[in-house]
């Protein structure tokens, strides 16, 4: 039976349970980043909110850079192999886009930004994105089959 | 800075007292906007995680319309104001006096409708803040979304998130004998007004 798991701002959830679906609801400006290990089927989320992590702030998870480092390090704790990881990350919009507002409102593009520099530099790579632009979108993650969909507002799921 | 360490309960009592005076005028400001009269009702006033944000508004996926001010000036703040997307099409046909269900959709005429009621609404909450503070503050011109309010909502996380794991807000609805607005307004000052604010009025 189907078993929605909501992962949260500044969350990270790590499953190997068939049914189970990792759901980031709403995301704007955050990003969620999901990693599978295709042949021990097992998936992660992260729904990070910021792009670099603020030393003496103890969720790891709510920065991007920080909150990668520790989904990679849950998903081999599983028991997932690193070199058989597959990333896909979806979230990032600008969604001010009136005039008059500074460019520190560009937090959506900032944290792709970021995602994609640690992504490199931990020489993992992405196999797709859905990002930027200036609407929300919820990702859910079938552990079960492994597939990750977006839905935008009043558009249906589609395959990321 | 965490936000959590300018606040104690003297300070929020007496802020709560400017915020109170801040909401009944903003609903003096949406009236205007309407040509009836509203109240703002049981204006609340409370520190709220941050990772609760969406969870207020009915949930991440609700759909609705945002509209979002940020103050410059002696006391910063950022206001929201959410509206259900449906609520809002029926808002924009009161605005524009247009027959109920004319609105089916959010362009630019009625994106411009809402967020003149986020420019009144603030102006109003500002006026009256510093007309009992002597300060002086200004608003920017309103942003309008239409999305998901976990998508609306990022705005005022991310801007916050960095520095604190919760907001001090101010949240209420305006509504008469007739009709409720399902709108919530959200005020959330800085960390430095928060601290202009703390030493105002301090014997």
């Amino acid at each position: 039976m189907d078993n929605p798991i909501a992962v949260g701002l500044g969350e990270c959830v790590v499953s190997k349970a068939n049914g189970d679906i990792l759901v980031a609801y709403g995301l704007g400006s955050c990003v969620a980043v999901s990693m599978l290990d295709p042949e021990k089927k097992i998936c992660g989320l992260l729904h990070a909110v910021l792009p670099e992590e603020i030393k003496g702030v103890e969720t790891r998870t709510k920065f991007v850079n920080s909150g990668i480092e520790e989904l990679l390090h849950s998903m081999e704790k599983a028991g997932a192999k690193k070199e058989k990881i597959v990333v896909r990350i979806a979230g990032g919009a600008n969604m001010i886009t009136a005039p008059g507002f500074s460019s520190s409102f560009d937090i959506g593009t900032r944290n792709v930004a970021s995602a994609h520099a640690t992504l490199n530099k931990m020489s993992l790579p992405l196999k797709s994105e859905s990002v930027g632009g200036h609407v929300g979108r919820t990702v859910r993650f079938y552990v079960e089959t492994g597939q990750v969909t977006v839905r935008m507002i009043g558009g249906v799921e589609a395959n990321l | 800075m965490d936000q959590t360490l300018s606040i104690n309960s003297e300070f929020l009592n007496r802020f709560e007292g400017y915020a109170v005076e801040g909401v009944k005028s903003a609903a003096s400001g949406f009236s205007s906007m309407l040509g009836e009269s509203l109240k703002a009702q049981d204006p609340t006033f409370k520190q709220v995680p941050i990772t609760e944000i969406p969870k207020l508004l009915g949930g991440p996926e609700t759909e609705a319309v945002g509209i979002y001010l940020r103050a410059e000036g002696d006391v910063p703040c950022q206001f929201m104001l959410v509206i259900p997307l449906v609520r809002s099409m029926e808002l924009v046909d009161l605005l524009l006096d247009q027959a109920p269900g004319t609105t089916k959709e959010m362009g630019s005429l009625e994106r411009s409708a809402l967020g003149e009621i986020g420019n009144l609404t603030s102006s109003y909450f500002l006026n009256s803040i510093c007309r009992l503070t002597g300060l002086s503050v200004r608003p920017s011109p309103p942003a309008v979304m239409v999305d998901m309010v976990g998508a609306i909502m990022d705005i005022i996380i991310a801007t916050c998130g960095g520095i604190s794991d919760s907001v001090l807000l101010v949240q209420t609805k305006f509504a008469n004998e007739k009709r409720s607005f399902e709108t919530s307004f959200w005020v959330i000052p800085d960390n430095l007004s928060l601290e202009v604010l703390s030493t105002k009025g301090r014997g």
